[in-house]
């Protein structure tokens, strides 16, 4: 197991090094990745040769966004799977993308998104955070939360919020729908670099949160009853996983609209290759994601160049038949590794 | 010493009050007929739900209002199910228990020994690094037990250790607990096996609808007439020809009369 998963990390890094060089190089003006380190220095030193400007303005941010998002789901996923004891689980169980879809959703009906451009990223995050309150107080019943009706408020909550936008939609002009389009499919064009500033605070305040509740998340797999039993303070680590899985994935879909696929098939596929254990898991989820967006939006930029498609559409395609595939090979002995 | 005191303790509507207090170094059995408040007594002693009125006393202090790493230093709680989809060897599994003793990214060789001393008592050695996903279910027990062994508490709680094993299983499991009394600790463990029970139990404390119906050293606790009456079933104890142990005899069901209908759980 330690070969296998020192291995799988060695694979993970280098993967994403590739993805790193191939989204900064390609695209209409074409980079050699040998160029990249000097165009970035160039743009840095304030240098605005065409090459320069296009490495350090326009892919840098959009790939370092793609990163960023891309660890955050990925890490989410795999907490709330834990946490869930549910292998359904991923950031869209707790509602959080639902909400800050519909948030993204309203504000852009109602115009104000045309007035001041932080309305619709401010909207869904506020609109994100108050429907996983809102699940989590249906679900708390004196001081312990069940999580069975959290899952299953999460879904009502979450189809409610998609028929909410599915008649906006329908009501809206076709000008202001593909503006809507943009954050249910998700996209990572226009990504500049205070999104990256901000993804990267949060990242980098979270992340290191959840890898010291690594062993306690370890536990929960186990149950809720043995991990009171050996001491974890369970209704703790709850409030503090689910409120900062709302946090990064919130500001997420606030930055690049509903990305789905990631949270789910991510953790999956890397619990087999690196184990069970969340000390390994989280990092190996971490760069997982990463690599598994930079490389999906890659896709929805060259396929069908010069029209781009979401980055959404091309994890789920690329996502869901890979993650069958998976299934299928393994499925037989998918719980006992 | 007292392990675990109830003053008054009770848990409402689930239990009614009572003042027991157990003391270490014994098997104390908690039976009683399914819905009886077997599993909720264990929680409330284990500190995992607070009395709604009255006071659980482990060490002296009212468990209820203590930190989850201070109740599990005092008290190691075993829940009834340990599942068969648990994806972590039985290493990691017992080093679980040492979570309320050590940070977690320490390495250090307390916990190694720790572990490899609870696996070893347990018999598990052989089973080191398998998942407990392909263990059998009297090996999961015994690494249950193994995890409470690796917590260091004085206090084992154990919801039901011998559902759902075979024979073997139920006489390994529970001839083990008797050796981990015999070192000092105080088990307390729900059982369904009345025979058992009597065998391997100094105490045993009789549930009925939520109320303590006896409490006292085995001899006192079964007699014929109460177990009738707790348990709705005809019985005749007798010793048995072989080992001397007491036995019973089941002749089989009562009818139960109105208003005293029997509750499922």
């Amino acid at each position: 197991m330690r070969r296998r998963r020192r291995l799988a990390f060695a694979s993970l890094v280098l993967a994403l090094c590739v993805a790193v060089a191939l989204e900064i190089g390609i695209g209409p003006v074409y980079i050699p990745f040998w160029h990249i380190p000097a165009d970035t220095i160039a743009y840095a030193s304030g240098h605005r040769s065409l090459d320069a400007i296009v490495v350090g303005a326009i892919r840098w941010p959009r790939l370092l966004v793609a990163l960023l998002v891309g660890a955050a789901l990925a890490v989410a996923g795999c907490v709330l799977q834990a946490i869930f004891k549910n292998p359904m689980s991923d950031p869209g169980v707790i509602g959080v993308s639902s909400g800050g879809a519909l948030g993204a959703v309203l504000t852009i009906a109602f115009g104000w998104s045309s007035r001041w451009l932080w309305v619709t990223p401010a909207g869904s995050f506020i609109c994100g955070l108050a429907v996983v309150v809102l699940i989590y107080r249906l679900a708390t019943f004196g001081r312990r939360t069940n999580l069975y009706a959290l899952l299953l408020a999460g879904v009502a909550v979450g189809s409610l919020c998609s028929a909410i936008i599915t008649a906006i939609l329908d009501m809206s002009p076709l000008q202001t729908m593909e503006q809507m389009m943009f954050w249910l499919f998700g996209g990572l064009d226009g990504s500049n670099w205070r999104e990256t500033c901000i993804l990267t605070i949060v990242d980098g305040i979270v992340l290191p949160v959840f890898m010291a509740l690594a062993w306690a998340l370890d536990i929960m797999v186990t149950g809720e009853e043995h991990a009171e039993g050996v001491g974890v303070a369970v209704q703790r680590v709850k409030q503090i996983a689910l409120g900062l899985c709302a946090l990064i994935v919130g500001v997420s879909v606030s930055t690049t609209g509903v990305i789905s696929f990631v949270g789910l098939i991510v953790p999956h596929v890397l619990r087999y290759l690196v184990g069970p254990r969340h000390r390994h898991l989280i990092p190996a989820c971490a760069l997982g994601g990463a690599t598994l967006l930079a490389l999906s939006d890659l896709v929805a930029r060259t396929v069908v160049a010069p029209v781009e498609l979401n980055v959404g559409i091309v994890t789920s395609c690329l996502g869901a038949p890979f993650f069958l595939f998976l299934l299928f090979q393994h499925g037989r002995n998918w719980q006992r590794r | 010493m007292v392990g675990v005191r109830l003053d008054a303790a009770a848990y409402r509507p689930v239990l009614q009050p009572m003042s027991i207090a157990l003391e270490l170094g014994q098997v104390v059995g908690v039976i009683g007929p399914n819905g009886a408040g077997k599993s909720t007594l264990l929680r409330l002693m284990a500190g995992l739900i607070a009395p709604t009125s009255g006071q659980v006393l482990v060490a002296e202090l009212p468990i209820a209002s203590q930190s989850p790493r201070w109740r599990a230093q005092h008290i190691a709680y075993l829940p009834q199910l340990i599942g068969d989809d648990i994806p972590f060897t039985v290493r990691e599994f017992v080093e679980m228990g040492r979570y309320s003793r050590e940070s977690a990214w320490a390495q250090g060789a307390s916990r190694r020994e720790a572990v490899m001393a609870a696996v070893a008592q347990m018999g598990l050695e052989r089973l080191l690094d398998v998942p407990l996903a392909q263990i059998s279910g009297g090996e999961r027990q015994r690494a249950g037990i193994a995890r409470c062994l690796a917590q260091a508490s004085p206090v084992f709680l154990l919801d039901e250790p011998i559902a759902n094993l075979d024979v073997f299983y139920q006489l390994d499991i529970l001839s083990r607990l008797r050796g981990l009394a015999a070192d000092g600790r105080l088990i307390v463990l729900a059982i369904h096996h009345l025979e058992f029970a009597m065998r391997f139990c100094d105490a045993c404390i009789v549930l009925d609808h939520g109320a303590v119906v006896a409490f006292g050293p085995r001899d006192e606790v079964f007699q014929t007439e109460l177990v009738q009456r707790v348990f709705h079933i005809g019985v005749r104890r007798f010793a048995d020809p072989f080992t001397g142990d007491p036995r019973l005899s089941v002749m089989g069901c009562l009818p139960v009369k109105d208003g005293e209908e029997r509750e499922e759980s």
